[in-house]
Formats: structure tokens, C-alpha cells, sequence
């Protein structure tokens, strides 16, 4: 969720409306933000990922100026530029590049800051780090259209920032955003925008000029994107496009022409969409119809223009920022959140069937009870482990986590063995002797890496005073209360004692094995202290011992 | 037949031949006097005994007495030093002169008037008489009757002239009640006759004692319910589980049922079905364990081309099946509702699951890489949004937390979606109740008919279990050190039925 910093004052002036903190929070909350901090004349919050937006304060006093009453919903007018742009000459993998032009513009400081937020926020969030698409602005005063997007070998220009020209090679060798962004370009396929003049205008999406750059003083903005993803980059324009437009009292938003095999002729595209609601899905959906009074008002506040409004639909357009509403159902959360969430009222009708408790879960709670009552506690693990303490334990196949954290949790337990040894080296320091029992989930995965997953119970009893005897009796005690019949056969397995360990057998079928822990694993783990365990399959058990 | 001591205090009784008191019988049968209290009381009810209660007063010097002793009465000194002034004395030199306090003067005054010796004029105190008369004689009883009350005197009645000198507080006075205890006239011919003995004294009860009918003769001893007992460790579950059991119970209460899912999941499951588009943050690798050595087979090809149509269709952006078939450890229990519609279809049910899922993430006290999720969907034709409302309000009441609130909230695959807030006495409003209505897009790729809604939500409950349980760290939850295990307590909110 990205942080959003704006100056209240600034909010003010394009709600049109005086405001407190406390207003702010209160929109904010309807708007899915959370207020972080106040720092002065400046407001923190956080917000929702599906309202970009609403990342910059642009979008925030258009959105709270609706919700105040203090404005009416907007319609872009959008007129033509005359000017084109020429993609025809594209590199193949990242093919698509609109326009847009704003004139008429009044920038200050805080404006200029609010805009750049708001292309960096998109650029991390929507534009997929840069990969998908990528947003520049630039003072239109300081390029000569009509531009091509091409792919070049090479080309010279000053980046922003710094004072001397630079190769492309250059850029991406020694700006910071070169060297963090040149994985999204290919060698000798160089994108660069460049205009009738043969000036670069920019070398996207890594870094643009220092000469044509966004001032207090500019008046006329151009806005590229480029990417991968049309329709997406097509949303993210005109979002931009719109929040622009906010910071002049008389905006002329202007379109550019899209030569070369676009998937859209021209850009941007603000008409807003209309999108239906039949009017029986609101009640049907939200359990009550906010609108049953026939009061559309509550739409207006969320910035929709009502076109119809009648006893069987609802027809609103919605304004082209919004990119978040991709059906009825988000027009109906905002007429909810208009209405208040807290006002809905709820209520609970009683449930079509009776409860139930997983089948498994039920009966391995039975063996808890058992193992509790024999004198054993409960521990837990987590499932994610070492996974020198599986491989130390055992040779079977195991998950591993591809980007882990912690080598400590960088395997998905295919045992509880492992864990319980775990347990055992954590309370043997403190104890001279305890009993102890798991009751958990493994995935096991087989030679082919197929994975299956089991629940497994695990004991152990530790000190001195346990042999292979006690964790028999444990074993017996436990069968015997389920009345399940079981054999043992001598086994050999790397984390016990050959001739001191054995597998359960049931209906000739190996649910489990019992032994004791091979003082070579137990030292190399840090235990000083005789160990006997037992592990039980008890998927295996359950349903082995069914009649 | 009478217990040991019973008996010990009657022999003692005969033996005197008088009535003794408790603090003699105490100290010669070597009990303390409250415990006695009982045995008499028993044998006064059988008439072996008589108790005699009365209340006699100690009296004792005092501090000042010692002092008069020693300096002599303030009268003796004020007729010192009048008969060596010349007979005649200003009283406020007796005050600075003699240190007398206020009562000290007026003692001495009245005793020397009382024998018309002073009389007091216009300031001065004036000899009037050579003859001292029965003064002296006085003081000297007076000085008498103060010696024989350096050790403390018994008295039933105080005599007049120890309350005087009570009054000038040469004495102090308490008040002593005594017991005397003396044997009944038929006691001596009972034990003649012995139909009186002694019985045995049992510490602990064993079965010979019950076979052989000894017990009823015997005294068991009294215990003293001061000395310390060590306590026992009783094996109870993991009070996490303890605290699964507990919210399980709730939702089966409710008319949920349990479904189990996969830990390693197809991204299919894990996000495309739940609309959640292959460039969302969510997806990255800091969000999300891959997986790199499994094979994973997604059998549900339907559901991948549905998904992957929604994508392209709504999201509008190239969908690759690719990234929808990479293994996860699944984030988020939501895949097991998805699974589950996919199974069940139409209808109308409600399921739970609570059940592990994991991110990347250091573990530190708020933090873990592996956590629970309780996750339950509501599915039907007339499943509202308002239901879910209802659900989460019941919910938090069961738990033990009356006051619900809500706020608009952003899921990927809900909308409308919710954050629910529950008052906590000492932490205020707490963000737990996460949920929605799966959106159109959601529910189509797993099929499920349009006119069927579903109600979802999934909370992160070991934010909750942490609260209920009184843990401060979150590892503490999953602890498998047994003297963590066995420093938390069972919560109220467990014990009783948070409804009442």
C-alpha cells in the first residue's frame, strides 16, 4: 500500500472546500486510506492499491470535493493536438507508446511535487516497477512535435540531474536509474523518443533529459507511457492525465495521433464508461437498497454522473481516473460506502446444515487426549524448517523455498522427526528429563517431486531414565485404547539406532517407527540427553484401524 | 472413646484437683490456646468439663510511677520547695522551677489542700500551717501502695485507692479475660469406672485403619492450612490449539464445516481465480515463497481458462499461463474456499478452514513467516453483504468483544469489500475482521452461477489468538519450549461462554 504525502492547504484548493483533520481522516476512511500521520500543514496515509487515484493530491481533493458536495462530477473535454506520434519504429518488446498534452497549466512547488509523486507511486505500483509501463513528463514548450518511439543503437543527451551529455551505454552504466532499470532494455535496441528536430526527448523508461524536464514554470506538459500492456498503460495515462488537469482553473487537455499499429489511434481516451446496475442487484447484493428512496445524490458524492435512474436500472458514468471499477458490483460498494457501512444494519439467518469439525482433525484430537492423559505435553513447530536438520535426519525427498529468508525456515518439514529433535535440543538445556508429543502437518514429495501431504503425530521421551521400553509402553498404551492390533519389524533408518528402532506395522501396512535416536545425530544436533521417539502416520492409522 | 488430647486435658483437670485456666492447660499440654479452644468446647457439650469465663483487671506501674518513686509525688516536691522559700512561692515558678506539667501542679495543689497545708493567693502559693498533720503519713501509704504494683496485680474488683492513682496515671490498668476450666462432678466417677479412654492419633488414613474400624475411635489429625504445598503440572493441549478448539467450536456452534486444503498451491489457486492480476505486488517475490524442486500438476484446466479469459478480458493486460501454473506455498487460505466451490458448486453451505499459510517475512515478537488464517465463505442465493455484517458481529460477541465497526476496505477478489474493528478494553479499536463479497469475476472462474453470492472472509487470527491468550510475542504462539507452554493460562474469554 503506498504512502501518500500532501499538504492539506493544497487538498483544500482543489476541493474547493475548507477542511479540518478530522474531515480529512473521515474521507480518507471512506476512500479506503489510512491516515498515518500529521506533520504540521501535512497529512500521511495510506492508500488502497485499487485507487491510484487517489496517490497523489490531485485525485484526493477531486475525490473529497465530490464527497463534500463542493463539486460535481467532471466530464474531460478533449481536443485535438494536431500532432502525431510515430511507433512504427518501435523495439518489439516494449512496442506501445501514447500521449497526452495538458495546457494552460499553473504549477508551483507543491504542484510539481505532487505530480512526480504520483508517476513514481503508478511506476511502483500499476506500471509493475517500470515493466509494464513506464510514465514520463516533460515541458512541451522544450520539444518540437510531432515525435517518433524508436529503437536506436546509441544516441547522446544530458539525463536529468546531471551536467554532462551521456551515451545511452553511459546512462545505464552510471545513473542510479540507469543501473537499477537496464534490465527492461535490450543492447542496440535502445527506446528513445525523439523529436521532428532529432532531439532526444527521452530515453524511457530509464531516465529523461535534464532540458526538457517539469518546472514550476512550465505551462504546457507532455505525457508519454510506454510498456507492454495497452489497455493498462491506456488506464494509467489517462488517470495522469486527469490529475494533471486539476492543477489549472481552465484545462485544455489535447490528443496526439498514433501512427504505426496502435491498438488505439489516439490518446488519450477520457470519455468516461457507462456502466449498468439493474436496480434489484443492489438489494440483493448489499442485503438493502440505499437507494430505495429514489435519491441518486449518493452517487454524486462518489463522482458518478447519473445518467438513468429509474425503478428497474441505473445507468452511471464513470469518470475515466477510475480505473478501479471494472463492474456493477464496484458502483455498488460506492453507493454503500456513501450510505455508510455502519448504517447497513446486519443480521444473521441461521445456517442451511449443521457444523461439522474435519474428520481427520477430530479424530487426531482423539490421540491428543490420549498422549495428554498418558503424561505427554503438546508442542508446536512450524511447518518451514532447516534443511540441514531434515537432510540430517533423513534421505527423503523434501520442498524447498526458492526465495527464503532464513536458511532456518527454508524447507517445508516432510517429518516431524525433525521438529521434535528441535524441541528436545530447546528443552534439554533446561530439563533433565520431560515427555513430549507433536500433532502436525508434513509434505512429503516424491522422487519426481510430486508432493503429497500427511498428518503425523510425534513423541519423545527424554533423559537417562528412557529406553526403547518406554517408548513401546507409549506405543502400546496408545493402540490400545483404539483397539488397534499392530506389529513391529526391526528397522534401519538413519536417524536411529540400528537394533533399537523399529516400523509399526498395520494390516501389513507401515503407519509409523519407534526407536532410539543415534547418539551420533543427537551430539551433531547439541543434545547430551538419551532420546526415544516415535513417529505415527496418523492419516495412515485412521484409516488402517477402520473396521 | 475420646481423642488423645481430649482425654490428656481431663486426666490434666483430674490431676489439679481445681479449675485451671487455658493458658495453664496450654502450656503444660504444650497446644496452643486457639486449638484448644475446639477440644473444650466438644467437651463441655458432653459434659466433662465447665468453662468459667471472667474478666479480671491487670494493674501495673506505670512509666511516671517509676519516675514518682525515684524523684518523689509532685506534692512531697512542691512542699519542699515552698517550706525552703520562705513559705510563699509564685505558681508559674513551680511550672519552670520544678518542671511540672499542668496536671502535675494541680495533683500537688489539691493534696496539699486537701490537708489545708497551701492556700493559693493572687499568684503565690502560701504555707499556712507548721504542722504537716496526716500528710506525710499519706504519702508514705501512697508510695507503699505504688511498690506493690511494680509487678502486675490481679484484681477482680480494683480497690479505691488504686483507681485513684490510675487516674493520676501512676498506673496503668488492662483488662485480662480468662477461661477456667473445671472437671463436672460426675467427671472423676467416669473415669473411675472408665468408661472414659483414650483413643489414637491418625496422621494419615490408610486402609488397615478403615478395615479395622480404628478410625472411629481415632482422632485424624488436624491439618494446618498454613504450610505450602508444591503444585503438579497438568498436561493440557498447546494453548494454541487449545485456542483453534475454542474458535472452532464457535463456528461449528454457527453451522460451519470444516474443509482442509493444500499447503503448496498453483498460483491459479493462490491468485488468478481470485482475480488478482500476475503484475499485482501481491505476487512478488518479497510477498510470496516459490517453491523451486516441485511439480505441480493443475488438473483444473477449466479453471485456468477461465481465469485467464477474466484477465485478459477485465484487466486487459497478456495473461501467461505460465505464471499461473508456478508453485506456491500458499499465502492465504482463500485457494481452500475456492476449491471448495469448485467442488460443491451451487448450493447453499457455509464452510470454514483455519489452517497454516506463509510469507516472507523475519519472525520477530509481531511477525512470522507462518501463521493461521481462519477463512469461511457463506454461500447461497439471498447471501448478502449485510449477512456478512451479521456474521462478523456474531462472531466478535462469541469471542467476547461486544462492540463491532466497519470500514470500507480493497481485497482483489471481494467487492463490497469490509474491515471489521473490534473495541478492545485496553487496546482500542483492533483491525480484525477482513471480508467481502466475491466478486462476478471470482465466482465465474470456478463456475459457480451467477444468481448464487458469496460471502467471504479470512482473518488473521493469531492477532486475536495473541489477545485471547495474553502473549505479547507472536512466536510464543507456536512455542515449543515447555516453560513457555506451561506459563499460559487458560483465558476467561475460554472458560466461560463469552455469551453470558
Amino acid at each position: 500500500m503506498p504512502k501518500i504525502e500532501v499538504k492539506i492547504w493544497d487538498v483544500e484548493r482543489i476541493a474547493g472546500i475548507p477542511l479540518t483533520v478530522e474531515d480529512l481522516k473521515k474521507s480518507l476512511e471512506l476512500l479506503k486510506a489510512e491516515v498515518e500521520e500529521v506533520r504540521g500543514d501535512s497529512i500521511v496515509y495510506e492508500a488502497s492499491h485499487d485507487r491510484p487515484d487517489l496517490f497523489s493530491a490531485e485525485g484526493l481533493g477531486r475525490a473529497i470535493g465530490f464527497l463534500k458536495g463542493a463539486r460535481k462530477p467532471v466530464k474531460y473535454v478533449v481536443g485535438d493536438s494536431g500532432a502525431y506520434l510515430d511507433i512504427s519504429n518501435a523495439p518489439s518488446y516494449r512496442p506501445y507508446a501514447f500521449f497526452s498534452i495538458i495546457e494552460n497549466l499553473e504549477l508551483d512547488e507543491e504542484s510539481v511535487r505532487q505530480i512526480f509523486q504520483l508517476q513514481e507511486k503508478l511506476h511502483l505500483t500499476h506500471c509493475g516497477d517500470r515493466e509494464l509501463a513506464a510514465i514520463g513528463l516533460y515541458d512541451l514548450d522544450k520539444i518540437k512535435l510531432p515525435v517518433r518511439y524508436v529503437k536506436v543503437e546509441t544516441a547522446k543527451y544530458r539525463p536529468l540531474g546531471y551536467e554532462n551529455m551521456m551515451s545511452l551505454e553511459e546512462v545505464l552504466a552510471k545513473t542510479d536509474k540507469g543501473v537499477k532499470y537496464a534490465h527492461l532494455v535490450r543492447k542496440g535496441q535502445y527506446p528513445l523518443l525523439v523529436d521532428s528536430e532529432g532531439q532526444v526527448m527521452g530515453f524511457p523508461p530509464i531516465l529523461n533529459p535534464e532540458d526538457n524536464k517539469v518546472t514550476e514554470d512550465t505551462r504546457r506538459i507532455v505525457i508519454d507511457i510506454t510498456g507492454t500492456e495497452p489497455r493498462l498503460m491506456m488506464k494509467v495515462l489517462n488517470l495522469i492525465t486527469t490529475s494533471v488537469s486539476e492543477r489549472s482553473r481552465n484545462p485544455v487537455i489535447k490528443s496526439v495521433v498514433i501512427r504505426g499499429g496502435s491498438t488505439y489511434p489516439v490518446s488519450p481516451s477520457l470519455e468516461s464508461r457507462q456502466v449498468k446496475v439493474e436496480r434489484g442487484s443492489v438489494k440483493s447484493l448489499l442485503g438493502l437498497d440505499p437507494l430505495a428512496k429514489g435519491d441518486s445524490n449518493l452517487l454524486e458524492l462518489m463522482g458518478y454522473n447519473v445518467q438513468r435512474f429509474d425503478s428497474k436500472e441505473l445507468v452511471v458514468e464513470v469518470p475515466s481516473f477510475r480505473i478501479d471499477v471494472l463492474s456493477y458490483v464496484d458502483v455498488i460498494e460506492d453507493i454503500a460506502i456513501a450510505y455508510g457501512y455502519n448504517e447497513l444494519g446486519s443480521e444473521i439467518s441461521p445456517s442451511p446444515h449443521f457444523g461439522r469439525l474435519d474428520t481427520l482433525d477430530r479424530f487426531a484430537d482423539y490421540l491428543r487426549e490420549v498422549l495428554l492423559g498418558l503424561g505427554l505435553q503438546e508442542v508446536l513447530n512450524f511447518m518451514l524448517t532447516d534443511p540441514d536438520v531434515l537432510t540430517l535426519v533423513s534421505d527423503e525427498n523434501f520442498v524447498k523455498v526458492r526465495n527464503p529468508k532464513m536458511k532456518m525456515y527454508s524447507a517445508v518439514r516432510n517429518s516431524l522427526v525433525p521438529t521434535l529433535l528441535i524441541s528436545v535440543l530447546v528443552n534439554s538445556a533446561k530439563r533433565r528429563f520431560f515427555e513430549i508429543f507433536e500433532i502436525g502437518d508434513v509434505v512429503k514429495l516424491s522422487d519426481d517431486a510430486y508432493p503429497t501431504y500427511a498428518k503425523m503425530l510425534a513423541y519423545g521421551l527424554v533423559g537417562d531414565k528412557y529406553t526403547l521400553t518406554d517408548g513401546l509402553i507409549v506405543l502400546k498404551s496408545l493402540m490400545k485404547v483404539f483397539g488397534v492390533k499392530y506389529d513391529l519389524r526391526r528397522v534401519s533408518k538413519k536417524a536411529l539406532i540400528a537394533g533399537r528402532s523399529a516400523e509399526v506395522l498395520v494390516k501389513e501396512e507401515v503407519i509409523g517407527l519407534v526407536g532410539e535416536v543415534d547418539p551420533a545425530i543427537l551430539t551433531n544436533l547439541g543434545i547430551y540427553v538419551p532420546t526415544t521417539i516415535a513417529e505415527i502416520n496418523v492419516s495412515k492409522l485412521f484409516s488402517t484401524s477402520s473396521p | 472413646m475420646l481423642p488423645s488430647r481430649q482425654f490428656k486435658i481431663l486426666q490434666r483437670l483430674i490431676k489439679a484437683g481445681k479449675g485451671l485456666t487455658i493458658t495453664d492447660l496450654g502450656s503444660t499440654l504444650g497446644v496452643r490456646e486457639s486449638d484448644l479452644m475446639r477440644d473444650l468446647a466438644e467437651l463441655e457439650s458432653k459434659s466433662l468439663v465447665r468453662l468459667e469465663r471472667t474478666v479480671s483487671y491487670s494493674v501495673k506501674l506505670s512509666e511516671l510511677g517509676f519516675k514518682y518513686l525515684e524523684v518523689g509525688l509532685p506534692e512531697e516536691r512542691l512542699l519542699k520547695y515552698i517550706q525552703a522559700r520562705n513559705g510563699a512561692v509564685p505558681l508559674s515558678s513551680v511550672l519552670t522551677e520544678l518542671d511540672f506539667n499542668d496536671d502535675e501542679v494541680k495533683a500537688a495543689l489539691g493534696q496539699l489542700r486537701k490537708h489545708g497545708l497551701v492556700v493559693l493567693e493572687s499568684g503565690l502559693i502560701k504555707l499556712v500551717k507548721e504542722d504537716l498533720g496526716g500528710f506525710p503519713s499519706e504519702v508514705l501509704e501512697t508510695k507503699e501502695l505504688m511498690k506493690k504494683h511494680e509487678l502486675p496485680v490481679i484484681y477482680k474488683d480494683v480497690p479505691k485507692q488504686v483507681m485513684l492513682l490510675k487516674r493520676r496515671r501512676i498506673v496503668d490498668l488492662s483488662e485480662v479475660k480468662e477461661i477456667k476450666v473445671y472437671p463436672t462432678q460426675q467427671l472423676p466417677r467416669l473415669i473411675d469406672e472408665g468408661r472414659i479412654v483414650e483413643g489414637e492419633l491418625i496422621t494419615n488414613l490408610t486402609s488397615e485403619v478403615l478395615i479395622s474400624g480404628s478410625w472411629k475411635t481415632a482422632t485424624i489429625k488436624e491439618f494446618d492450612l498454613n504450610v505450602d504445598v508444591p503444585t503438579r503440572t497438568p498436561r493440557l493441549r498447546h494453548p494454541y490449539v487449545q485456542f483453534m478448539k475454542y474458535v472452532e467450536e464457535i463456528l461449528i456452534e454457527m453451522g460451519f464445516e470444516e474443509v482442509k486444503g493444500p499447503y503448496l498451491e498453483s498460483s491459479l489457486w493462490n491468485f488468478d481465480a481470485l482475480f488478482v492480476p500476475q503484475y499485482h505486488p501481491a505476487r512478488k517475490e518479497t510477498d510470496v515463497y516459490f517453491v523451486e524442486n516441485v511439480n505441480l500438476t493443475v488438473n483444473e484446466v477449466d479453471v485456468l481458462e477461465r481465469a485467464g479469459r477474466i484477465h485478459e478480458d477485465v484487466w486487459g493486460y497478456h495473461w501467461r499461463v505460465e505464471t499461473a501454473r508456478l508453485p506456491v506455498l500458499r499465502t492465504h487460505t482463500t485457494p481452500v474456499s475456492m476449491r471448495t466451490i469448485y467442488e460443491r458448486g451451487a448450493g447453499e453451505y457455509r464452510v470454514f478452514s483455519f489452517d497454516r499459510v506463509f510469507r516472507p517475512d523475519t519472525p520477530d515478537p509481531t511477525h512470522l513467516m507462518e501463521f493461521h488464517q481462519l477463512e469461511g465463505i457463506i454461500v447461497g442465493r439471498g447471501v448478502t453483504f449485510k449477512e456478512l455484517l451479521g456474521f462478523f458481529k456474531e462472531l466478535a460477541s462469541r469471542l467476547g468483544m461486544k462492540e463491532v465497526r466497519f470500514k470500507p476496505a480493497y481485497f482483489p477478489f471481494t467487492e463490497p469489500s469490509v474491515e471489521g474493528f473490534v473495541k478492545h478494553p485496553r487496546l482500542g479499536w483492533i483491525e480484525v475482521f477482513p471480508g467481502g463479497m466475491f466478486r462476478p469475476e471470482v465466482t465465474s472462474s470456478v463456475a459457480l452461477p451467477a444468481m448464487y453470492k458469496v460471502a467471504a472472509w479470512g482473518i488473521g487470527i493469531d492477532r486475536l489468538a495473541m489477545i485471547v491468550l495474553g502473549v505479547d510475542d507472536i512466536r510464543d504462539l507456536y512455542s515449543n519450549d515447555l516453560e513457555v507452554i506451561e506459563s499460559i493460562r487458560i483465558p476467561e474469554v475460554m472458560v466461560r461462554n463469552a455469551q453470558d
